[in-house]
């Protein structure tokens, strides 16, 4: 009687670790493949027929539509340079320069991936609208208060993250060694 | 002692299994993929402009508010996949993607070297019978072999801002999927 006992507790501990690891690692996604400029980060594997199991699996979760390696790669961030998380109650000056594409656009989600509503009707930039310096270089400040120049409004989110889309990239056959990211600037919180 | 470390490492083993086996089964049962939220949208085999994504308003998950997509749901049990459409010059892509959500193939319309999409997806069986005798509509088609029997594609079009949201609105309606071939 002893051994099945035992066996039966092996077994069902067994099936707690590989459901909860398992579930962890859909859940978390984007294990392998994750490509990272500065605080920036992109699966372009994601969108391309050799994606892992785990991505698969995560947007199959999801419904999420990953951008194709013939489109463009998605970078998203959701900490400041200092390492702290987006707060929706700050401001951030999203400072500097992108990889080169022929198209971007950034725009801002909440926690889980929504938009999120404001009263100026703006939840993001592209590239051939915004405001820049004489060296091409750009600076969009994400606020709750009204900002002059890039006003990038956020609006009743605690956190939030910022998704900056390439399109027509050559970061997608690869990461060009020199590429740089926008660096992401917190100044005052109310 | 032997026995309690032959537990421990059978258990380890059949944990690994049942992880593997579990990531690898949930595309399998997962009802809120894309496939599955595309249904809502109308018919399989043509082209449906979703709503733009607006807070709240989101018609799948991650679209981008600053593009229009419309999507198609495919079979190529019924022959080959035309696929074709006159698009703005602004930027434009498709992604064909399986059942499942992966991405099988993409091309953005710099790559495409026309403003006129035209792209017939065949399965590689397919694409040998008709070598005998090629349509003409291979011949001046994007072609492209996947092994599919069923999936999706996804067109967007950038629109730079709302005075642009009619024009790419009809370029989408022209758009066409259909087993013709």
């Amino acid at each position: 009687m002893r051994p099945l006992i035992d066996i039966a507790i092996a077994i069902v501990i067994a099936a707690g670790i590989g459901l909860s690891t398992a579930w962890l690692a859909v859940e978390r996604g984007n294990i392998f493949g994750l490509v990272r400029i500065g605080d920036w980060t992109a699966s372009p594997e994601a969108g391309s027929p050799g994606a892992d199991p785990y991505a698969v699996a995560r947007l199959a979760r999801t419904g999420e539509l990953p951008l194709g390696a013939g489109e463009g790669l998605a970078f998203t961030v959701s900490v400041d340079a200092d390492g702290d998380p987006l707060a929706g109650n700050c401001t951030y000056h999203i400072d500097g320069q992108t990889p080169a594409a022929r198209l971007w656009t950034l725009t801002a989600y909440d926690q889980d991936g929504r938009l999120m509503a404001n009263a100026a009707q703006r939840q993001g930039f592209h590239s051939r609208e915004i405001l820049r310096r004489t060296d091409g270089s750009f600076d969009i400040v994400v606020s709750p208060d009204v900002q002059p120049g890039n006003w990038l409004p956020i609006a009743g989110a605690e956190r939030f993250k910022l998704v900056l889309r390439l399109y027509d990239t050559p970061l997608t056959t690869g990461t060009p060694a020199d590429s740089t990211m926008p660096d992401v600037r917190r100044e005052q919180c109310r | 002692m032997n026995r309690t470390l032959l537990y421990v490492i059978g258990g380890l083993m059949l944990a690994g299994i049942i992880h593997i086996t579990s990531v690898l089964m949930v595309p399998l049962f997962a009802t809120a993929d894309a496939w599955s939220q595309m249904r809502q949208f109308g018919r399989d085999g043509a082209f449906h402009v979703l709503p733009q994504a607006r807070p709240g308003a989101e018609p799948l998950d991650g679209l981008d508010p600053r593009m229009l997509y419309s999507v198609c749901r495919f079979s190529l049990a019924d022959g080959p996949l035309q696929i074709s459409a006159a698009l703005p010059d602004s930027f434009w892509s498709i992604a064909v993607f399986d059942r499942r959500g992966r991405n099988a193939y993409s091309l953005n319309d710099r790559a495409a070297e026309r403003s006129e999409l035209d792209l017939v997806i065949i399965t590689p069986v397919q694409m040998a019978q008709l070598r005998q005798d090629p349509p003409e509509a291979l011949e001046t088609a994007i072609v492209v072999e996947l092994p599919l029997d069923t999936g999706f594609a996804l067109i967007r079009v950038f629109v730079s801002d709302d005075t642009m949201l009619p024009r790419a609105r009809a370029a989408l309606d022209s758009a066409e999927c259909s087993n013709a071939i």
